[in-house]
């Protein structure tokens, strides 16, 4: 469990986070959603006790991190892949982190094998890839085989097959009762791995919630229509109360009026139709719409209408 | 799970550092060069003064000739020093380090330890060894020289002695200015630059010079130290407290700054 309460980390005038409170639960994969600049990685590093908070507090299982006595046993975590000398080898990596949180040697050759190592364990990291680093990181959280993992966005840099077991791996990890905390600014990427889901954005909770309830919050909902009498379809619909706007390839965009109506009032006039596909607004949609207002670096060109 | 005792979390932070210190090439390329240049510098100075001197002996052999080696392997093993902190937060591995660690002063102590004790080891058995050597060369010449000599030992065991310091006050450097090139550039400034107070006007030049740390050490690691600068006990403190200094420094900071 991970609980934040009312933490502020400002460097210099910069309000990296502002006030944000939140919980993260056992049993969950929780994704922690927000656009580049969020303060989501500000957030994991004051957890993680890398941080310290300009006020509040980050607490892992009720106990700050610092305090915390061979802390890889409680939390595991992964926020660089990049945070480790290039000059060691995987396996004295991980033998040294062993060490210090006086977790057996055995240990070492477990997780390399979890994480598909094993063949270039003995070779300096400076020759790793993107994605070898990711995975000796996730190694090395896993090593304490601890509660609690804190992960900064993991499938950067690996391979579409990585992507796949690392999702599979935080889904197992979750159900045998670990909280499981991983950030992205893809939301795409969470609707595939997470459960429950924390947005932010300019260091601001902007939600706390699932994913069903995040599908389900989204308004906008509408049935797009295509017909080759689509002029005159659009004035009958418009007579019957409905929204209709065009959209560039002739198709009608019709909102407060589900299919079936559209389609009887469509028959009634003997008017074919060719499409009728009712549509909600994607998660990603819907992860736009509540992050669109915090958005810290925008392109200088907005998208036309 | 009970608490571990801090004898076992003194052992976990210790057994990190030194797995961490033996795992990099770094360690063997400054630990051989500094190998190679206090040997080579010893072998070389001790032939060139075999018989330097004659009758008067206007030169201490032990101070001018076996000596002489002492200044080549500090900036090597300084550099040692500082690496294993530098090179940790060039390469983001001081946040590892943090995190299976956040007790981050006992981090900065196990490098210390780690660090300190290997270059006493090592620096006393370069010591010893150039001393051999040295006295091989030397041997049957007006300038010979032997342990047995009142001040000698002493001499050899503080040129060990100040390798360690050397190498502690550069881990302190290090940690304070957290990046390599900065920390390499500053070593040699913090080592030598002190030696313009002993080009002030006397006696000043003695009062504030026996504070350097150059000088320090060449009372300590002098049969015969001058009169006007700190008895060896003395320089011995003056010369643990360059890295002392250091290290209390970069431990106030360590644990106020963000990593």
């Amino acid at each position: 469990m991970i609980a934040v309460e009312r933490l502020v980390k400002r460097f210099g005038r910069l309000t990296a986070v502002d006030d944000l409170s939140f919980m993260v639960r056992p049993g969950h994969v929780t994704g922690f959603l927000g656009p580049n600049g969020a303060g989501k990685t500000t957030t994991m590093r004051v957890i993680l006790g890398l941080d310290a908070p300009s006020s509040g507090s980050a607490l892992v299982g009720g106990r700050r991190y610092q305090g915390i006595v061979r802390p890889l046993r409680e939390v595991g975590s992964l926020l660089d892949a990049n945070a480790m000398h290039p000059g060691r080898t995987g396996w004295f990596h991980l033998l040294s982190i062993a060490h210090s949180n006086g977790i057996a040697k055995q240990r070492v050759a477990e997780v390399l094998r979890l994480t598909g190592l094993e063949t270039v364990a003995r070779k300096r990291v400076k020759g790793y890839s993107l994605g070898m680093k990711q995975r000796l990181g996730i190694a090395g959280a896993l090593l304490g085989d601890p509660p609690v993992l804190i992960f900064d966005e993991p499938v950067n840099g690996l391979d579409p097959e990585g992507v796949h077991w690392l999702r599979e791996l935080f889904k197992a990890l979750a159900r045998e009762g670990r909280t499981v905390f991983v950030s992205s600014h893809l939301m795409s990427e969470m609707a595939l791995t997470a459960d429950r889901l924390i947005i932010i954005g300019r260091g601001k909770l902007l939600a706390d919630t699932t994913l069903t309830e995040l599908t389900e919050s989204s308004t906008r909902k509408d049935v797009l229509v295509r017909s080759p009498r689509a002029d005159e379809l659009a004035g009958l619909l418009i007579a019957r109360g409905a929204g209709v706007a065009r959209d560039n390839d002739g198709g009608l965009a019709v909102t407060g009026m589900d299919a079936p109506a559209i389609g009887d009032l469509a028959l009634e006039h003997r008017i074919a139709v060719h499409e009728l596909t009712p549509r909600r607004a994607s998660l990603e949609e819907a992860y736009m719409d509540i992050t669109r207002d915090s958005v810290e670096y925008r392109a200088g060109l907005e998208p036309g209408p | 799970m009970t608490a571990p005792s801090i004898a076992v979390r003194t052992r976990d932070v210790l057994l990190f550092e030194w797995t961490k210190f033996r795992s990099v090439r770094s360690t063997y390329w400054t630990l051989l060069i500094a190998a190679v240049t206090a040997l080579g510098g010893s072998v070389i100075t001790a032939i060139a003064n075999s018989n330097v001197g004659g009758g008067g002996l206007s030169l201490d052999p032990v101070a001018s000739i076996f000596l002489a080696w002492l200044e080549y392997p500090v900036l090597a093993l300084g550099i040692l020093g500082l690496l294993t902190f530098t090179a940790e937060c060039g390469s983001g591995q001081i946040r590892t380090t943090f995190t299976a660690v956040p007790q981050r002063l006992a981090v900065l102590a196990a490098k210390a330890g780690v660090a300190g004790a290997v270059t006493l080891i090592v620096g006393e058995l370069l010591a010893f060894v150039a001393f051999f050597m040295t006295q091989t060369i030397l041997s049957g010449g007006t300038n010979a020289i032997s342990l047995s000599q009142p001040g000698v030992l002493r001499a050899v065991l503080a040129g060990g002695f100040c390798l360690s310091a050397v190498t502690l006050l550069g881990l302190g450097l290090g940690a304070i200015i957290r990046h390599t090139a900065g920390s390499v550039a500053a070593l040699p400034a913090v080592i030598y630059l002190p030696l313009l107070f002993a080009t002030l006007p006397s006696p000043w030049n003695h009062r504030i010079g026996r504070f350097t740390p150059v000088l320090a050490a060449s009372q300590l690691v002098n049969p015969h130290p001058s009169v006007n600068f700190f008895s060896p006990a003395l320089s011995f403190v003056v010369l643990i407290a360059w890295p002392a200094v250091a290290l209390i420094v970069a431990g106030l900071l360590i644990k106020r700054r963000d990593a």
